[in-house]
């Protein structure tokens, strides 16, 4: 500082370390306004449930069906030796039901209770959201819109966030409680 | 050894020497009990009576110092305190020694003139460190405490290893497959290097045997964990009813799984509480039906095969076939004409059916009965099952079969609906293969013969709502005849896959009422397969059964309007049986349009439901058949096939059909909202 002609390894590296202490600030006060989500897509729209909630992604792998239980559950499949329902949330939320392709993927997430895995047509990784952005479901509104807890306006649109934990405590989960 | 009465005084030594050995023990805690001693002295002198007899000087000198100083510490004139005791200890620690020796064909290890010379003069022998009391404390060191979901996790992880070397398998044979496709230059060493990787694979898997077994092992507890405190409830029951019962039990050590072993207790208590209510009668009846006035109920344990059998026995008062029939039909769990219809032995059955022992009064009327169904129920959950003996007024019999473990079985595979899914072999009793004209109809359902024996008959993926494969013509169907208590039923799958050994993996809380499963197994290439739960089998056949046996719904059937339907296809057959019946309509099924001519001139049906394609006459020629006689000329039919082209529909109608339903798109409120429309 101040003499320019000099060259001072030490201010050099306090002005370093500051800048790296700045942005680590700047980082956290970032932090502290956005909300961890993995953003999938289900029925063409765009949805998003707290990360915490989310064990892991995987491809679709061969589903084996159930019989004699309700037609959300799709089927199970051997998570590394667990056996794990793949269930099609779609019809809870009031959502069509295109097909699911190449880039549909299962969503495992664990409840209170058990592990499960969501169907979702696409996934898009863990993002996050700014809560600037949030609009939650006004209550009253009139407009009924089942697990959900509101949504976020981002540049490429509108990303509804789920109540997961009231998805994943609602019975219609459990085969054979209907 | 030589003398075959040392065998026998060697086994008798073994009593003597556990009850010297326990007793001493108790009254060293309280010296004050002296009552304690006639027993002991009797041990010792029936010991020195026996070893005299078969010529063993020293055991009878040893066992004459033991009987001497018990004599001394009766009258008095000895102390019983701890170094008195000791000393009687070391005695029967040497007569054990010298018999174990003895058995062995061995020399003790002991000096024995020395010992018994220093035993009577009432010295401790300090060389008598010998093999049991040096045995002991080691055997404690040698054993360490585990948790039980440890253990449980260990099971598990052998259990992933299992299903792991499957997939290793799977992989070879793939290997060979590669090697078979190649050019000889190349598949040379592969083939090789296959070879080598097979046993390796053989050698791992011989390892995973055994770890298994170990493991298993860990898990297993005997009976008697569980035994002890059935003792004081039938000696208190006992007490409490008025009844004199010698209860005994054999094979206390035999092993069960922890598992099982858990759900076996509430079930045995169940029984013995049965047994002694209503089985064992009271000593003045017992007395005047020229039976001994103390009952027996017996409780035995033994393995056979691959499983356990437990039996609960008692000569009492038996059960009675006929008033158990009185009973059923006045609960309304069957009707008389039913009743009339079933043999002694499956009337016993009947206390297995819920609804036969809502009401204590049952109890006065059959004899037996409370809450059988619950004991059934308990049963099945371990994946076992109970048969029933009895002869009135002299025994009955209640055994129960179950699995060692339920954490692997043996089970066979089969192709169904499109999917696979295991059987445990404990249901299987054979696989048929059935031909169409084998298939006769009972009331609404239809039967085959198994040796003789008529035989309900299923198509199972029917039965469990999944869709059917394509039938291939004319071809026998294979079938699975399964078991459970006294019944039998067919069911028809696609394919047999062979048999496995399958590990059982939970499907976990998301599933636990599911109906129809009792777990999933992971195959060798990965994916999941469903393990069956029998009994639901047979529970969802008896529901279509049922529905034109009992005498209500008999009378109302009258009423119903009635549907033949005609499908070569079992699975189709029964999945619209069970659709319409369960809409109550009365069913009657066809195999083929001849089959189906027979039966409509037999009765008159309401509605016909008609495949296209059949052996024999198609439905279109049915249908044209049937429009050409008196009795069917206004008879509604309907058509379902898998011809969807406009040809067939215009020929389906100028033959006479009222509808036509495609079954790619078949679904059952189609069905019925057509069958509803034509007939109501």
């Amino acid at each position: 500082m101040g003499d320019d002609n000099s060259y001072d390894i030490r201010t050099i590296l306090t002005q370093m370390r500051e800048d790296y202490w700045l942005a680590l600030a700047e980082e956290e006060s970032e932090a502290r306004e956005t909300l961890e989500c993995l953003v999938f897509t289900l029925g063409g729209k765009r949805y998003a449930f707290e990360t915490h909630y989310a064990c892991e992604v995987i491809r679709v792998p061969k589903l084996v069906r159930v019989p004699a239980v309700q037609s959300l559950i799709r089927g199970i499949f051997n998570l590394r030796g667990e056996i794990t329902a793949a269930i099609d949330i779609r019809p809870m939320l009031g959502l069509p039901q295109p097909e699911i392709g190449p880039t549909g993927r299962i969503l495992v997430v664990r409840g209170d209770n058990f592990a499960t895995g969501i169907l979702a047509e696409a996934a898009h990784g863990v993002q996050g959201l700014c809560f600037d952005s949030f609009e939650p479901v006004a209550t009253g509104s009139g407009i009924k819109a089942p697990f959900v807890r509101g949504h976020f306006a981002v540049e490429e649109g509108s990303v509804i966030l789920l109540d997961m934990e009231a998805l994943l405590a609602d019975p219609e989960l459990v085969a054979g409680e209907l | 050894m030589a003398n075959r009465y040392l065998e026998i005084f060697c086994r008798e030594a073994e009593e003597h020497l556990a009850s010297l050995q326990s007793g001493l023990l108790v009254l060293e805690r309280n010296p004050a009990r002296t009552d304690l001693l006639h027993e002991l002295l009797r041990n010792a002198h029936t010991l020195k009576g026996s070893a005299r007899m078969v010529g063993l000087a020293d055991i009878s000198a040893i066992t004459h110092t033991m009987e001497e100083q018990l004599k001394g510490m009766e009258r008095g004139e000895r102390k019983v305190d701890a170094q008195a005791i000791d000393l009687l200890l070391r005695g029967a620690d040497a007569v054990a020694l010298i018999t174990s020796a003895l058995v062995r064909g061995e020399a003790p290890e002991l000096d024995v003139e020395r010992f018994v010379a220093e035993y009577e003069r009432g010295e401790l022998g300090q060389h008598l460190h010998a093999e049991p009391k040096e045995h002991q404390p080691e055997a404690a060191s040698d054993t360490v405490r585990a948790d039980v979901k440890t253990l449980d996790h260990l099971v598990n992880l052998v259990g992933e290893l299992i299903i792991n070397k499957k997939r290793l398998e799977a992989k070879l044979a793939q290997l060979k497959e590669i090697a078979c496709a190649l050019p000889a230059e190349h598949s040379a060493p592969l083939t090789t290097f296959r070879g080598e990787l097979e046993e390796d694979v053989l050698y791992l898997d011989y390892l995973i045997q055994e770890l298994h077994g170990k493991a298993m092992g860990l898990r297993m507890l005997p009976l008697r964990t569980i035994s002890d405190g059935l003792e004081r409830l039938v000696r208190d029951l006992a007490q409490q009813l008025g009844r004199e019962v010698q209860f005994q039990i054999i094979g206390q050590a035999i092993e069960i799984d922890r598992v099982l072993l858990e759900g076996l207790k509430p079930i045995l208590i169940h029984l013995l509480t049965n047994a002694l209510s209503h089985g064992i009668e009271a000593p003045e009846a017992r007395a005047a039906a020229g039976k001994p006035r103390r009952g027996t109920v017996l409780l035995s344990a033994r393995h056979e095969g691959n499983s356990v059998l437990v039996e609960v026995r008692d000569d009492g008062r038996g059960m009675d076939p006929a008033s158990i029939r009185a009973a059923a039909v006045a609960r309304g769990v069957l009707d008389p004409r039913e009743a009339d219809g079933i043999s002694d032995e499956e009337a016993l059955y009947l206390t297995f059916r819920p609804g036969f022992s809502t009401a204590e009064i049952v109890t006065d009327i059959s004899g037996r009965g409370v809450g059988m169904d619950v004991v059934k129920k308990n049963i099945e959950r371990v994946k076992g099952s109970v048969t029933l003996a009895s002869e009135p007024g002299s025994f009955t019999q209640v055994t129960l079969q179950l699995p060692l473990t339920l954490s692997v079985l043996d089970a066979l595979i089969v192709a169904c609906g499109g999917e696979t899914f295991a059987i445990p072999t404990t249901y299987l009793q054979e696989i048929v293969k059935v031909r169409a004209s084998e298939i006769d109809t009972l009331g609404s359902g239809e039967v085959i013969k198994v040796r003789g024996a008529t035989t309900p008959l299923y198509s199972l993926p029917g039965m469990l709502g999944l869709p059917e494969r394509r039938d291939a013509g004319d071809a026998p169907l294979s079938a699975v005849v399964l078991k459970h208590c006294d019944q039998r039923i067919a069911c028809t799958v696609e394919a047999h896959l062979g048999y496995s050994e399958v590990v059982v993996k939970g499907l976990g809380k998301q599933f636990r009422n599911v109906r129809f499963l009792f777990g999933a197994t992971i195959l060798g290439d990965g994916n999941p397969a469903l393990i069956l739960n029998v009994p639901d089998l047979f529970e969802s056949g008896r529901g279509v059964q049922r529905a034109t046996l009992s005498a209500d719904e008999a009378q109302a059937a009258k009423r119903r309007p009635k549907v033949l339907v005609v499908d070569d296809s079992i699975t189709t057959r029964t999945m619209e049986q069970s659709i319409l019946v369960s809409q109550g309509y009365a069913v009657v099924t066809a195999v083929s349009g001849e089959d189906a001519l027979e039966k409509s001139a037999e009765e008159q049906f309401d509605l016909v439901i008609s495949d296209v394609e059949m052996p024999g006459i198609n439905g279109f020629e049915l249908t044209r058949a049937l429009r050409a006689s008196e009795r069917y000329r206004e008879t509604p039919v309907i058509i379902v096939s898998s011809l969807s082209r406009d040809e067939d529909k215009r020929q389906a109608l100028q033959a006479g059909a009222q509808a036509y339903i495609v079954k790619g798109a078949f679904d059952q409120g189609l069905l019925l909202e057509t069958v509803q429309m034509l007939i109501g």
